[in-house]
């Protein structure tokens, strides 16, 4: 059987530049690991250390699929009362979060995130177990999320 | 007007005692357990020692005592506002709607000189408590029933109110306030009569009050017979008698020298091992220490719990404030059918032996009332039984929702014990087969949902779902549904919150009294 779908609203994918956002943010790690197979491999003549750059291309590679995977899965979808949040495809989970239990809404980018005109937006409500966050969300479309949110917080507000 | 106690800042002067015991106890210990080849503290004699210690006492007298004197406290009406700090001056201002709980604490030096530390919790993460020390101990029950009845909200009462019974003397356990309205009355006298909060955390002014408490009925206590044997019956007491029975099989069986088997384990492991004894002489102390006297009692304004040895506590949660409540039975509480009930308020987070428990060690009836504490109505015509068949069922009978026989594969002992159930007004949540757990979870607490699959579960069509509740010792999680049923729990479970929160409670409990009088009136 295929995996849960909500009949109340339509999926909204988060943009396919997180899949470069997460990419560059994976081969920032993993070039040291291949560099430096190749620059022992030069300096000592010993071809065993060709290795360690076939061992960090090969989980480069693995992990970046994953990250393609990931990313193409992660969706949001705004019911009449809650917001869904879908993500991963080995470990797949949906968050229902009621709009009248939200906390606060965090609008975050980092430099990388910037620079590609993308946001992550988080629903907090009381409960830590809540895992609420979009990332990938265009940066425009972020603030009106965060905004659609923050009035349907307001108009359905409960107490704890 | 009398004068502050100057003894009051004493109480936070442990630490102090403390260290010169323990110089005391390392000049007096026997050499072989020191060691003869260190002496850099013996170079120090006792006078200086001492001279230090008083020093030291004293810094630690003014330092509590000047920040004592930086603490002010007013009470809005709506708002708790609170001044502190010698360096860094804080400034909280806490809503008396988002109180979740009002405690008075009472550390066993704060008992002998009769002081109180009043803490009040609001909702709001981390560290977001309003902590009040210290008050003499009529004054911080005094200031926690002028919270309570503000937060109730019932200010409005206070104006124009008629007549306002003769202030008797802590004469309210008794209190015949026969009607709502005569209590209202009470109480809005005694608000009147307050007067001002920060002359009381000063001791310039002793607090007037008529009325000591709302009144309150008891419900439920906990034998100390019962307690003593609860603790024995947990795991880490089978340990400790477990222990010296096998090290006698093995010494008989094995003819091992025993002193020469004791010392080399000794020697061997000894900070390990005296780390392990801290910690079950920990687990012991926590379990007696909050568990004992434990006494839950109803009142209008809500749960109120009273218990521990030396530190003891009196807890208040307004109605509407418990999230979610865990029954769990050990193993060896089987044979005696006990549980042990804790609960989650939003603000007393994951401190879950001195304060999230509602019943330390219950019988099944105590359960059940415990439980109806929390949720008068369960929403169910038959509520005994069908919380029956959630502590004790196997399988779907009391219409509960079962784990598919998929599940046996990554359960095999307990997925016939698993078990969903919604009532109208709550989601109960069973799982074990020896060791047992019920959650309950009102519809209109649950914060969040989950649902969540890993490969094995997908594998096998299995889900799980999951009730997020605020932080706390109750963690709800309904594992190993068949994906189906996960799918439509996930659906019903959000529907039903949302119902749920559309009749829930207003924050101000006693506003809802008002609010039905008004529809009365206009009928």
């Amino acid at each position: 059987m295929t995996w849960y779908t909500n009949a109340d609203a339509p999926w909204t994918h988060v943009s396919r530049r997180l899949i470069t956002a997460r990419l560059i943010t994976l081969w920032i790690w993993m070039a040291p690991l291949v560099i430096a197979g190749l620059v022992i491999t030069a300096l000592s003549s010993e071809p065993w250390f060709l290795a360690l750059t076939g061992a960090g291309l090969a989980l480069g590679a693995w992990f970046s699929w994953i990250v393609v995977r990931q990313v193409t899965v992660h969706a949001w979808a705004e019911g009449e009362e809650d917001l869904l949040v879908r993500r991963g495809r080995m470990f797949r989970s949906v968050t229902v979060v009621p709009y009248g239990r939200m906390q606060y809404v965090d609008v975050k980018a980092g430099p990388l995130d910037r620079a590609l005109g993308l946001a992550t937006v988080q629903l907090h409500t009381a409960s830590p177990g809540t895992d609420a966050s979009i990332a990938g969300v265009p940066a425009e479309e972020a603030a009106r999320l965060r905004d659609r949110l923050t009035t349907r917080g307001e108009a359905r507000l409960a107490g704890l | 007007m009398d004068a502050a106690p100057p003894r009051l800042p004493l109480l936070g002067g442990w630490a102090v005692v403390g260290a010169v015991f323990a110089y005391f106890l390392y000049q007096n210990m026997p050499s072989w357990v020191v060691g003869d080849d260190y002496d850099f503290l013996d170079e120090f004699p006792v006078l200086w020692v001492a001279i230090a210690a008083v020093i030291g006492f004293a810094a630690v007298l003014s330092v509590s005592y000047w920040q004592w004197r930086r603490t002010e406290f007013r009470l809005g009406d709506d708002t708790v506002y609170l001044r502190q700090g010698i360096v860094t001056r804080q400034q909280r201002q806490a809503r008396l709607d988002r109180l979740q709980a009002v405690d008075v604490v009472q550390p066993l030096l704060a008992r002998v000189f009769g002081f109180a530390a009043l803490s009040i919790q609001v909702a709001g993460g981390e560290d977001s408590s309003v902590e009040l020390k210290f008050l003499r101990l009529g004054d911080a029950e005094a200031l926690r029933n002028e919270i309570l009845y503000l937060a109730a909200g019932l200010k409005r009462e206070r104006q124009n109110q008629q007549d306002p019974q003769a202030p008797g003397e802590e004469g309210a356990h008794v209190a015949p306030a026969s009607s709502l309205r005569d209590l209202r009355a009470h109480l809005g006298e005694r608000a009147e009569a307050l007067g001002r909060p920060e002359d009381i955390l000063r001791g310039t002014e002793t607090a007037r009050t008529a009325i000591a408490a709302a009144v309150e009925r008891e419900v439920y206590k906990v034998p100390t017979g019962r307690l003593v044997v609860s603790t024995l019956l947990s795991g880490p007491a089978l340990l400790v008698i477990a222990l010296p029975i096998v090290a006698g099989i093995a010494v008989l069986f094995f003819h091992l020298d025993i002193v020469e088997a004791v010392g080399a384990i000794v020697g061997t492991s000894l900070v390990a091992m005296l780390g392990a004894l801290g910690a079950l002489f920990s687990f012991f102390w926590t379990r007696l220490n909050g568990g004992f006297g434990f006494t839950a009692g109803i009142s209008e304004d809500g749960l109120r719990l009273r218990h521990g040895l030396m530190e003891t506590r009196r807890q208040t949660v307004p109605p509407g404030r418990v999230q979610a409540i865990r029954l769990h039975q050990p193993l060896l509480w089987r044979w005696t059918d006990w549980w042990r009930v804790t609960i989650n308020v939003a603000g007393y987070g994951e401190d879950s032996e001195s304060v999230s428990v509602l019943h330390p060690v219950a019988t099944r009836q105590e359960a059940l009332t415990a439980v109806w504490l929390v949720l008068p109505d369960l929403g169910d015509p038959d509520p005994h039984g069908t919380l029956g068949y959630a502590m004790h069922g196997t399988g779907d009978e009391g219409g509960f929702l079962t784990s598919p026989p998929a599940a046996r594969r990554v359960d095999p002992w307990q997925w016939r014990f698993r078990g969903v159930r919604a009532t109208e007004r709550a989601l109960l949540i069973r799982r074990g087969r020896w060791e047992k757990e019920l959650f309950v979870v009102p519809h209109e607490r649950t914060q969040s949902l989950g649902l969540s699959q890993g490969p094995i579960l997908r594998a096998l069509g299995l889900a799980n779902v999951e009730v997020h509740s605020t932080s706390g010792p109750v963690t709800p999680i309904a594992a190993h549904l068949s994906q189906e049923d996960a799918f439509a729990l996930l659906d019903a479970q959000a529907a039903r919150a949302r119902a749920g929160r559309r009749r829930q409670t207003p924050e101000q409990w006693m506003a809802a009294v008002g609010l039905d009088d008004a529809v009365v009136a206009d009928a």
